[in-house]
C-alpha cells in the first residue's frame, strides 16, 4: 500500500510517498511555498508517482500535516505536526526523547516518553528570533545564501554575542557589529548560537537524550553543532530532516 | 416509549459521570426551550432565526432581554460576529445581561444611585457595596472586554496610548480611556483599588486614572506569606493559611473602605448588613459551583466554555444586577441538568478533558479550543475570590480579609500552581492549557512556572499559549496547539 505524507509548512511543501508492504520511502519532493498551497501540493503528488510509474489511485490514503494542512483538498485528515513530527522521527530514531523542529517561521519543541508518546511540546510565539527566518536575514545582511553561512561559521574564531531577543533589533545589533569592524564568520555563529539559545530557552526544563534535530534549519551546517553546544547533550540530525513530518504524516495515513 | 427508556439510561450515565443526583430537575420546557431542542452552537446571524423560534415557543424575558444582534448593531460589538454561541434560552438571557451591563448602569446613574468602580478588590468591595441600598458596584476593568469584542474599532486602547498607557500594559488598559471618553459606563461615583500584591498593570493604570481626575480610594493588601515559627495562624477559604497579623491588617484596610462607603453613601454599613452581602455573595457562588460541577463533569459538555466562562465572570460583580445574575444562574443550571438528562451536549462525549489557567483576552480561544475536539473540565480564570466560599461563621469584615488573602493572586506563583494542581488533578484533567495576556504583568512570567510545576506534578500535558485581545492573526498557530493538545491526549489514552 502506498500512503502519502503532505507538509504545508511555511516557508516549503514536502511531499513524501510511503510504501508499507516494503516499509520504504518510494519519494520524496520540496518545493518552495506557493500562492495556492493546494494545487502545489496535487502537482507535487502527481509528477512524483508519475516518475516511479505509480497511478494515482495506487495512494490509498493521504495526511496533509503543517500551518496550511487544512488546504489540502486531496487529504483524508489533517494531523498537526506535533504528531507527524513525533511518528517521523520515531521512525528513523526509535530512542529519540526529544525532537527539536526548526522550521522557516517557528521552532517546536517536543518531549517524549520512553514508549516514544508525545509529553508536551512548546512552540515558539510570534517572535521569529529561533527560526529559519533568523537565519534568512542574517544572509541578506551579509549578501550571501543561507546555506553559505555554515561555511562561513565553520571559520569564526570568537562567535559574537547577539543580545536581542527580536529579529528586528538583532538585525540592527548586527548592523552595529559590521560597522565595528566584526568579522561575518563570527556574525553568523552568534547568530546560530543565539537561535539555540532561544529554542532551549522553550524547553525550560531538562532536556532528555537523546535529541533529534529536524526541520529546513537542520539542514545549516553549523547548526547542530551549535544547539549540542547550548543543550549540552549530543543533537542528531535526523535524516532527510526537512521531510521528517512528512513522513510522519504518510506514517499516519497507513495507520488508521 | 423508547424515548422515556432512553431518557431514564442517560439520566442513570449522568448520576453516575457526574455524582449527584439531578433529583427535583423540572422537566417542563422553560422560557421557550423543550426538551427536543438540541444543544448546538450558532453564530450571530443564526441567532436571529432562533430568537424568533424561541419566542413562538413562548420565551418569557427579562427587561434587558431582546435579540442579540442587538448590541451589534447599537453598540458596534462585532467581535460578536467572531463568535459561536450556546442556542438556549438561558445563554441568549447570559449574553443579554453582560451585554447591558453598560445601559443598566446609566439607567441607575438616571435613577439617582450611587455607583461605585472598584478594581482588584479580591471580591470584597462589590459584597460591601450590595449590602447597602440602591448601590450598585462595577469594574472599569471589564471594559477590556469592550475592545475585544468591537475589534479596536472604537479606538480605546489608543486613546490609552495616548492618555500614557501603552501596550506593554494588560489590555484593561481600556478602562482608562473608557472612563475619559465617557462613552461606555458613567464615571462612578467612587473609585476603589487595591494596591500591594494584586497586579502591577491595574495599579499602575489605576494611579494615571487618578492623575486625570478621577480621584481613587486605595487600600492595601499585602503578599500572603506562611507564617513565622511559632507565629499564630489561620485557614483561608481554599485550605490555605496566612498569619493573624496579615488578617488583621487586612481586615483594618477593609474596615477604611467600609467607613469610606459609609461617609460617601450617607448609609450604615454595619456588620449585620456585612453579613448578609456576604449572604448574597455566598448564594451566587452556591449556584455556580453547582453549575460548574455538572457542566465541567457531565459528558458530552452540557455547556460550551465560552458561555460557561461568562456564567463565572459573573460571579465577580454579578454584570450590576445581583439579582438577574442569580436567575441567569438558575436557568443555566436547568438547561444544563434538562441536557445531561437527555443525554445531549456540545462535541463528541469523551472529547479530550482540558483545564484552562487565566482568561482568555479573545473569547474567541473558548471556541476554538471545541472546535479543536477539547472540552473544559476545569478553570482557573483568576476569579478564585468570586468562586470560594465566603466565611459565615466570623466577623464580617475578618470574613472578607480572609477571603481577599485566600485569593492566589497575592501569594507566590507555587502556591497558585498549587491550587491548579489540586484542581486540575480533581477535575480529571487530561491536559492543561495556560493562557497569557500580552502585557498582564501577572502572566509574563507566571505562566511559564505554572507550565512546568503542573507539568511535573500531574504529568499532563501542558501548553502555554499567548492570546492577544484580538486573536485572528494568531488563529492558526493558536488552532494548531490547541489540536496538538488534543491529538497528545488520545494518543495518550490509547497507549
Amino acid at each position: 500500500m502506498i500512503a502519502a505524507g503532505i507538509d504545508v509548512g511555511s516557508r516549503t511543501l514536502k511531499v513524501v510517498l510511503w510504501d508499507s508492504t516494503r516499509r520504504r520511502v518510494v519519494a520524496s519532493a520540496v518545493a518552495d511555498q506557493g500562492i495556492d498551497q493546494d494545487a502545489l501540493a496535487r502537482r507535487m503528488l502527481d509528477r512524483l508517482l508519475d516518475e516511479h510509474d505509480l497511478a494515482r489511485d495506487a495512494v490509498r490514503a493521504i495526511v496533509a500535516t503543517g500551518y496550511g494542512r487544512k488546504l489540502i483538498t486531496a487529504a483524508d485528515r489533517a494531523v498537526t505536526e506535533i504528531t507527524c513530527q513525533r511518528w517521523g522521527v520515531r521512525h528513523h530514531v526509535p530512542e529519540a526523547r526529544t525532537i527539536v523542529d526548526i522550521g522557516g517561521q517557528d521552532s517546536k519543541l517536543i518531549r517524549l516518553d520512553g514508549a516514544g508518546a508525545v509529553l508536551d511540546f512548546v512552540m515558539n510565539d510570534r517572535c521569529a528570533a529561533g527560526t529559519g527566518r533568523f537565519l534568512e536575514v542574517v544572509a541578506t545582511r551579509l549578501g550571501t545564501r543561507i546555506d553559505a553561512l555554515g561555511r562561513l561559521a565553520a571559520v569564526s574564531t570568537a562567535a559574537a554575542r547577539i543580545s536581542s531577543m527580536c529579529v528586528v533589533f538583532a538585525e540592527t545589533e548586527i548592523v552595529g557589529l559590521l560597522a565595528s569592524g566584526m568579522a561575518p564568520a563570527d556574525i553568523v555563529a552568534g547568530v546560530q548560537t543565539s537561535i539555540a539559545t532561544r529554542v532551549a530557552a522553550m524547553g525550560g526544563r531538562t532536556i532528555e537524550p537523546p535529541v533529534v534535530f529536524t526541520g529546513g534549519v537542520a539542514l545549516v551546517p553549523g547548526m547542530a553543532e551549535a544547539l549540542a553546544a547550548v543543550l549540552e547533550t549530543p543533537v542528531t540530525v535526523a535524516p532527510d530532516s526537512q521531510t521528517t513530518a512528512a513522513l510522519g504524516a504518510a506514517l499516519l495515513a497507513v495507520e488508521k | 416509549m423508547i424515548f422515556r427508556q432512553r431518557l431514564c439510561q442517560s439520566y442513570w450515565h449522568c448520576r453516575k459521570i457526574v455524582g449527584a443526583t439531578l433529583d427535583g430537575f423540572e422537566f417542563p420546557a422553560r422560557h421557550g426551550c423543550t426538551m427536543t431542542d438540541p444543544a448546538e452552537k450558532i453564530t450571530l446571524d443564526q441567532w436571529d432565526d432562533r430568537y424568533r423560534d424561541l419566542c413562538r415557543g413562548g420565551l418569557r424575558e427579562a427587561d434587558y432581554g431582546g435579540p442579540l444582534g442587538r448590541h451589534v448593531e447599537a453598540h458596534g460589538d462585532r467581535r460578536l460576529l467572531r463568535l459561536r454561541m450556546d442556542n438556549s434560552a438561558a445563554a441568549l438571557r447570559l449574553w443579554n445581561l453582560l451585554l447591558s451591563e453598560e445601559d443598566r448602569l446609566h439607567r441607575a446613574r438616571a435613577e439617582g444611585k450611587f455607583l461605585l468602580g472598584t478594581m482588584k478588590d479580591l471580591g470584597t468591595v462589590p459584597v460591601m457595596a450590595y449590602a447597602l441600598e440602591g448601590v450598585l458596584a462595577f469594574y472599569p476593568d471589564g471594559a477590556w472586554w469592550t475592545p475585544c469584542l468591537m475589534e479596536h474599532s472604537e479606538g480605546l486602547l489608543a486613546l490609552a496610548d495616548r492618555l500614557g498607557i501603552d501596550d506593554s500594559f494588560c489590555p484593561v488598559r481600556a478602562m482608562l480611556a473608557a472612563l475619559v471618553d465617557e462613552n461606555h459606563f458613567p464615571v462612578p461615583d467612587t473609585l476603589v483599588c487595591s494596591v500591594g500584591a494584586t497586579c502591577d498593570d491595574v495599579a499602575a493604570i489605576a494611579q494615571r486614572i487618578d492623575e486625570l481626575g478621577f480621584p481613587v480610594f486605595w487600600w492595601e493588601i499585602p503578599h500572603r506569606r506562611a507564617a513565622d515559627s511559632g507565629e499564630p495562624s489561620v485557614e483561608l477559604p481554599g485550605g490555605v493559611r496566612a498569619p493573624v497579623a496579615q488578617v488583621e491588617f487586612v481586615r483594618g484596610e477593609l474596615d477604611r473602605v467600609r467607613r469610606h462607603l459609609e461617609e460617601r453613601t450617607g448609609q450604615s454599613l454595619d456588620d449585620a448588613r456585612l453579613a448578609a452581602g456576604i449572604r448574597r455573595a455566598n448564594q451566587v457562588r452556591r449556584l455556580l459551583a453547582r453549575l460548574r460541577h455538572f457542566a465541567y463533569q457531565g459528558d458530552p459538555s452540557p455547556m460550551p466554555a465560552l458561555e460557561m466562562m461568562i456564567a463565572e465572570v459573573l460571579s465577580i460583580h454579578y454584570c450590576s444586577d445581583w439579582a438577574e445574575t442569580l436567575s441567569v444562574l438558575e436557568d443555566l443550571l436547568a438547561e444544563v441538568r434538562r441536557r445531561l438528562v437527555a443525554g445531549m451536549g456540545h462535541g463528541p462525549a469523551g472529547a479530550a478533558r482540558v483545564f484552562w489557567v487565566n482568561p482568555p483576552a479573545d473569547l474567541r480561544a473558548m471556541n476554538l479550543l471545541e472546535e479543536c475536539g477539547g472540552r473544559i473540565c476545569g478553570t482557573d480564570y483568576m476569579i478564585a475570590h468570586a468562586i470560594d466560599l465566603i466565611p459565615e461563621d466570623v466577623p464580617p469584615l475578618v470574613a472578607l480579609a480572609r477571603a481577599a488573602l485566600a485569593d492566589p493572586m497575592v501569594c507566590s506563583t507555587a502556591d497558585r500552581a498549587e491550587r491548579i494542581v489540586r484542581e486540575a488533578g480533581t477535575s480529571a484533567a487530561e491536559a492543561v492549557v495556560v493562557s497569557r495576556i500580552p502585557g498582564a504583568s501577572h502572566c509574563a512570567s507566571e505562566s511559564l512556572l505554572v507550565g512546568r510545576i503542573v507539568a511535573r506534578r500531574l504529568g499532563l500535558p501542558v501548553v502555554d499559549i499567548e492570546i492577544p485581545p484580538v486573536l485572528d492573526a494568531m488563529e492558526p498557530t493558536i488552532r494548531a496547539r490547541l489540536e496538538a493538545l488534543v491529538e497528545t491526549v488520545l494518543a495518550r489514552r490509547n497507549a
